[in-house]
């Protein structure tokens, strides 16, 4: 469980985290989404006592993280930036680490197999791919088998087979009962992984919601047709009480049919259609109409973008 | 390299977590943990190589090369200034693992891991200052006793070795472990305040090896009294049989300035330490 109350980070006169509250339960995945810059990291750093807070608390199971008596048994983190030596092999990188919170050696080896790093296990991490990077970081993480897990942006950069890998690990650890928060800058990922979501964006927080919540209320579907004989089609979609829009095209955009529904009305009178299509609201917009006035960069549309870039 | 694509389970589902029973953070595992931090990367084996290797082959080169001179005393020098000359150039190799023990963490990024397995800042700068201490008193006192062994080898040949039961002598073993030791702490502190290898070094030799020299050219009792006590002058003199310059403190005065100057670095850098975000 992690607790954060009225929780502020100002660097000089810019605010990164604007006193937030939150708290993050056991038991699922905790979503922690936000644009570029919304200051995700910048928390995350302040829940493991790496950076002070300049105001407001945070907690983890009810402790100050400088407080807890054995860090590691309670939280484990994969952090953004690599926080490895590349002049150690990784199993003395997990081994250091390992003792200083009293953890045994064989658990070492016990993570070192979760993770399927066996094979390189006795070679330095500096020659490591960026996929085995992060599955070394997350060995680290869960070397001492704690019960709250802080993942910041862990599919950044991998391949598709590690992002399913990292997914179907975050869900497992919360299925154990484990308190997980992960944070990403992507919708369609938290809607994979993510049962509880936290939207973040300027250092404030502008939802906090169940995932499915979220998912019913922004994704409602609706049914796109074209008929050359559009008037008459609107008129009898109506009848049957649907709302009815105009796409730019022309198109009608039925809400609350379904394609079968509206197929049938066509057909019944005889009309033609030229398109019948399902089109799902994206979660990515819902996101981003959200956070819409919030983004700390936003893209220059009148300016080419530099070569190179 | 295998993939398992799922974790095994744990043996028991995790229970409500109770501090009984559990392992704390004690100091004797932040000291083991910084052994085997320290152990485990080339650059610990490289710089006290090094250190070993300089300090006593330079020794021995210079002692091989001058020991007639000396002996005709057409040198002008103090003869008990050879017999560790070499440590000059050592001396570089302690500054610079000290330095690394703290930047390296920094220019990894590891910190955060360190930080994150023990929160309390105090207490690991404790802990990697007393693994360096003892890794360098150790290996300084070695390294200065073999190199006053080397050089006096060959002065002795010329008849103007010293008695290796002389006080000044049995000083200087026990010494250069001091010395080195206080200098590689000196490089610690540099490195967690600057957090920057290639910055620290090259203040650190700047501070100790040139400033030192340089503080002299400034006219008067101030120049004088700033060469005794320029961190690198002051802390010398305990590491050599006889010093080159005789206007420097003595041997445990200067030690004890140093060890002081190398304390109140320490601390400031601690104190922003614990107070800087990682
Ligand atoms: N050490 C620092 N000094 C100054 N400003 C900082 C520092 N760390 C973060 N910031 C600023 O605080 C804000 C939040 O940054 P943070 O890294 O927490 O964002 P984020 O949500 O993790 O973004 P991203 O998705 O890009 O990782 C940004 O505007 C950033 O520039
Ligand atoms: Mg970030």
């Amino acid at each position: 469980m992690i607790t954060a109350e009225r929780l502020t980070k100002r660097y000089g006169d810019k605010t990164a985290v604007d006193a937030i509250d939150f708290t993050v339960r056991p038991g699922a995945v905790t979503g922690f989404l936000g644009p570029n810059g919304a200051g995700k990291s910048t928390t995350m750093r302040m829940v493991m006592g790496l950076d002070h807070p300049s105001g407001g608390r945070v907690t983890v199971n009810g402790r100050a993280y400088r407080d807890l008596p054995a860090p590691l048994h309670e939280v484990g983190a994969l952090l953004e930036a690599k926080a490895i030596h590349g002049g150690r092999t990784a199993y003395n990188h997990l081994l250091w680490l390992a003792k200083t919170n009293g953890i045994p050696r064989r658990r070492v080896d016990e993570v070192i197999g979760m993770v399927g790093l066996d094979a390189v296990a006795r070679k330095r991490s500096g020659g490591f791919s960026l996929g085995m990077g992060q599955r070394l970081g997350i060995a680290a993480a869960l070397l001492g088998d704690p019960g709250v897990l802080l993942f910041d942006e862990p599919v950044n950069g991998l391949d598709p087979e590690g992002i399913r890998w990292i997914r179907n690990l975050i869900r497992s650890l919360a299925a154990e009962g484990r308190t997980v928060f992960v944070s990403s800058h992507l919708m369609s990922e938290m809607a994979l992984t993510a049962d509880h979501l936290l939207v973040i964006g300027r250092g404030a927080i502008l939802a906090d919601t169940d995932m499915s919540d979220f998912i019913a209320r922004n994704s409602a579907a609706h049914v796109r047709v074209r008929s050359p004989q559009g008037g008459v089609l609107a008129e009898a979609l109506r009848e049957r009480g649907w709302a009815i829009r105009r796409d730019d095209d022309g198109a009608l955009l039925v809400d609350g049919a379904t394609s079968e529904q509206v197929g049938d009305v066509a057909g019944s009178r005889g009309l033609y259609l030229h398109e019948l299509s399902v089109v799902n609201a994206s979660l990515e917009e819902a996101f981003m109409r959200l956070t819409a006035d919030s983004v700390e960069y936003h893209a220059r549309t009148d300016q080419p973008v530099p070569a190179g870039v | 390299m295998t993939t398992p694509t799922t974790l095994s389970p744990p043996a028991a589902a995790p229970a409500p977590r109770a501090d009984v029973g559990r392992p704390r953070l004690t100091f004797g595992r932040l000291l083991d943990a910084e052994w085997t931090k320290i152990r485990t990367v080339r650059s610990t084996v490289w710089t006290l190589a090094s250190l070993f290797v300089l300090s006593v082959g330079l020794t021995a080169l210079i002692c091989w090369g001058v020991a007639g001179e000396l002996a005709d005393d057409t040198a002008g020098e103090p003869v008990g200034a050879f017999v560790t000359w070499g440590l000059m150039f050592g001396q570089i190799a302690a500054l610079v693992l000290g330095i690394l023990v703290a930047s390296a963490e920094y220019s990894s990024g590891m910190i955060r891991t360190t930080l994150a397995a023990a929160p309390r800042r105090w207490p690991v700068l404790a802990a990697k200052t007393t693994v360096l201490t003892a890794v360098l008193l150790v290996l300084g006192a070695i390294t200065s006793t073999v190199a006053i062994l080397a050089g006096n080898f060959f002065l002795d040949r010329e008849g103007i070795g010293f008695s290796l039961t002389d006080p000044d002598v049995l000083r200087t073993m026990v010494g250069g472990g001091l010395y080195l030791a206080v200098l590689g702490v000196f490089g610690l502190a540099l490195g967690l305040l600057m957090r920057h290898t290639a910055g620290a070094v090259t203040v650190g030799i700047a501070l100790i090896f040139i400033v030192g020299n340089l503080v002299g050219l400034i006219p008067g009792a101030t120049g004088e009294w700033l060469t005794k006590l320029m961190p690198g002058n002051a802390g010398t003199t305990l590491a050599t049989v006889e010093s080159f310059n005789p206007d420097l403190l003595g041997p445990w005065t200067g030690f004890g300035v140093f060890a002081g100057e190398t304390a109140l670095l320490l601390l400031v850098a601690g104190w922003l330490f614990s107070r800087r975000d990682a």
